[in-house]
């Protein structure tokens, strides 16, 4: 992570934003520093893509304050315009124009001059690992290659601020990591990032602060680590048998630590609160009650963890 | 402002769709015009009827008929051509300056008839005991004649020369009785003049700045249609540069080169693309389809460029509209373009009729079809002696283009959006 200044990148403050009868921003606030991976998260409709619309003075808004490098944000701001970077959700480039004349294209409306741009344009290519599609045009690429595109054609004017929203949907495994890498890159080269997405690991592998939001409402902020210490889910434990009887099954529900337990007639799976023995006096409770148990896991709270236990709901719901 | 230009350009070059609908179409269809048309003008044309004329005891006694015949046969000309002055070319005040006959002289009716059973000739001419001369047709060439499939220009021909020989047995008949009642009168230059002038007959003249084309109304309204197809250009710049119609309108949104100035970049590279391809398709209706423009080629450019400026500025006004994919825009804009190619006369003699017919009772109409106002831009090239026409249908056309333009700009001047 880079150093952190102390003007946020982005301020938004009480922000709100209705479609009709319909809230998608409620009183939202929002605050990046500067150098930072900022994590939105929320399920699909919660109000990211919404949020960062309003940010880019694309759509209007009913109340609220936005700032972005301590300055408003308006559609003719063309200095700030010149520091940000988008990579929107859906693929965004001329399919009649090949990989290094979208790029070199996109960067001309912020780099004008020929010479400034060509360098740029390469280590952009570079950075998407496209070098040998360069002459390729947008059909002809693969679904993670067009990703890497939309990718290259959003930083290559080496912006301060970058919008990446849900940047990794529809992308095979392998272009994803290789996409959270990139990202990582270019924040340890100084690039502000604001990283939208409803895949929590995503989130977590790559973002230093998390804002997990739902219903356009700020619901926690936090790193991942203090959002998961605010919840009272301790662990999930998943164990593999076949012989489960009902006595047993309520006897496990009884257990204090246990939220939640379900059975599926080969796996029982375990929701538990805090606690440092959890494993070892459920195992107790099952083998007391005969059961034969195989396979077992123990896994730490995750962020759709903390999702559900905010809203009652899963985050990919 | 000049990388999306040149990226426009790009664009617009690429896109096989437009260069298919604005070059290969009007070009396709042009060549069709010009396969079926292309025969008519031959069809309506006199071509010389071979005949065989019997020169006999009847035909030295029947006088003037040899003159006739030389006439219409073109010898004269030909001798008039070379300095000759042994025969004439008129007959009457009236210049014929047209083969009608393409003469076998033959000695007997017998070996004309030979001729016309071995189809060398289509016909026997022939004069009786009072003067009188006939044409006889061959049953072969009277049923190629009234085949309108088969051998063009026969039957009027055909016609042509039944005219002038009927005419030419009324004015024998009409001096025989006169010198008949009167011998002296043939004395006197005042009867033959009379006779000369009794003569009459069809004289061709040009009312027009150019030689009338019929078909070539149908040219011009396929560059009508053409045109209006070269909003798809225009409609796929609109629609890319804004953020309310598409993920590539909000990543050049966001940017810092102003929308107007991308718009503006867009405009100029649609305007020159569609100028580009209706001159291509200009240049083969002239040049290969010989389609005039009353000889006026600059000023057919210049028709190309405001047809061209027109159809930006609708296709500006039509991919502005909001909530409509660019899918939905470019078959709306093929739609209109078909639509109104109907009422400029594309579509065959009913259309011809109708977009007559809408001229003549609702001119408001006809000025409001941009289809019909670029047909008339070449129409008044071609048709008048003025260039008035010409400039008031270009001042109609940039007045549509000044209303799409307003049009397209009220809705594409919010900066920011409700939704997107």
């Amino acid at each position: 992570m880079t150093d952190i200044t102390d003007t946020p990148a982005v301020h938004v403050s009480q922000l709100v934003k209705r479609y009709g009868d319909m809230v998608a921003l409620d009183y939202f606030d929002l605050d990046v520093n500067q150098g930072e991976i900022f994590g939105l998260l929320g399920p699909n409709g919660s109000g990211k893509t919404t949020a960062i619309n309003c940010i880019l003075a694309l759509l209007t808004y009913d109340a609220g304050t936005i700032r972005v490098f301590d300055q408003p944000m308006t559609p003719t701001s063309y200095a700030l315009k010149r520091r940000i970077g988008i990579v929107p959700q859906n693929v965004a480039v001329f399919n009649e124009l090949t990989v290094t004349e979208n790029i070199d294209y996109f960067c001309s409306l912020y780099v004008p001059k020929k010479a400034d741009r060509a360098p740029l344009v390469e280590e952009a290519i570079d950075f998407a690992g496209l070098q040998e599609f360069r002459k390729f045009r947008p059909g002809k690429l693969s679904g993670g290659l067009l990703r890497r595109l939309n990718i290259a054609c959003g930083i290559a004017h080496r912006p301060d601020l970058i919008f990446f929203d849900e940047p990794t949907v529809a992308v095979d495994p392998q272009s994803r990591n290789a996409i959270l890498e990139g990202i990582q890159k270019l924040n340890r080269d100084g690039a502000t990032v604001i990283y939208t997405s409803h895949y929590m690991e995503e989130v977590e592998q790559i973002c230093d602060r998390i804002l997990i939001m739902d219903h356009g409402r700020h619901l926690a902020l936090g790193i991942a680590d203090e959002l998961k210490a605010m919840i009272d889910t301790g662990e999930r434990i998943t164990i593999e048998t076949f012989d489960l009887t009902d006595d047993a099954l309520a006897a496990v529900r009884a257990l204090p630590f246990v939220i939640e337990a379900t059975y599926d007639g080969h796996e029982l799976a375990v929701r538990c609160r805090r606690g440092d023995h959890n494993l070892v006096d459920l195992i107790g409770v099952l083998r007391g009650a005969g059961a034969n148990l195989g396979h077992l896991t123990s896994r730490p709270p995750s962020l759709n963890d903390v999702f559900l236990e905010l809203t009652g709901k899963a985050l990919r719901d | 402002m000049w990388s999306t230009f040149i990226v426009t350009l790009k664009m617009n070059l690429r896109n096989k769709s437009s260069l298919f609908w604005l070059i290969v179409f009007p070009i396709a269809l042009a060549t069709m015009f010009n396969g079926v048309f292309g025969g008519l003008d031959k069809a309506m044309s006199i071509t010389p009827v071979p005949v065989a004329v019997v020169q006999d005891t009847n035909w030295t006694n029947a006088v003037g008929a040899d003159t006739l015949i030389t006439a219409l046969a073109g010898d004269g000309r030909t001798d008039k051509a070379t300095g000759g002055d042994n025969a004439d070319t008129t007959i009457g005040d009236i210049d014929i300056d047209i083969r009608l006959l393409d003469v076998t002289k033959v000695d007997s009716a017998a070996q004309a008839r030979d001729l016309l059973t071995r189809g060398k000739t289509d016909g026997v001419i022939a004069a009786d005991g009072d003067g009188r001369i006939a044409l006889t047709l061959g049953s072969d060439t009277v049923a190629t004649a009234n085949n309108g499939t088969q051998d063009v220009g026969l039957d009027v021909s055909l016609a042509a020369l039944d005219n002038v020989i009927d005419q030419y047995n009324r004015t024998s008949a009409t001096v025989k009785t006169a010198l008949k009642d009167n011998p002296t009168a043939a004395l006197t230059r005042t009867f033959w003049n009379g006779i000369g002038s009794a003569m009459n007959g069809t004289k061709e003249i040009s009312l027009t700045n150019f030689k009338p084309d019929v078909m070539a109304r149908y040219y011009y309204a396929l560059m009508g249609m053409a045109c209006l197809l070269a909003m798809s250009y225009m409609i796929h710049t609109v629609t890319t540069a804004q953020a309310n119609l598409s993920a590539l309108g909000i990543r050049r949104t966001v940017a810092p080169l102003g929308r107007a100035r991308q718009l503006l970049a867009g405009f100029l590279a649609g305007w020159l693309c569609s100028c580009a391809c209706l001159l291509v398709a200009l240049a083969y209706i002239r040049y290969v389809c010989g389609i005039a423009v009353g000889g006026r080629e600059p000023l057919a450019v210049l028709a190309v460029v405001v047809a061209s400026f027109m159809t930006c500025s609708f296709g500006t006004m039509i991919g502005a509209i909001p909530k409509l994919t660019d899918g939905v825009k470019q078959s709306i804009s093929t739609a209109i373009a078909c639509g109104l190619s109907l009422f400029s006369g594309l579509y065959g003699g009913f259309a011809m009729e109708l977009s007559d017919l809408i001229s003549r009772k609702v001119p408001l109409l006809a000025a409001i079809n941009p289809t019909q106002q670029v047909t008339n831009l070449f129409y008044s090239l071609m048709y008048y002696d003025s260039t008035q026409p010409f400039i008031r249908t270009c001042a109609i056309l940039l007045a549509m283009s000044a209303v799409f333009l307003m049009a397209g700009v009220i809705m594409l001047r919010r900066q920011r959006y409700e939704h997107l």
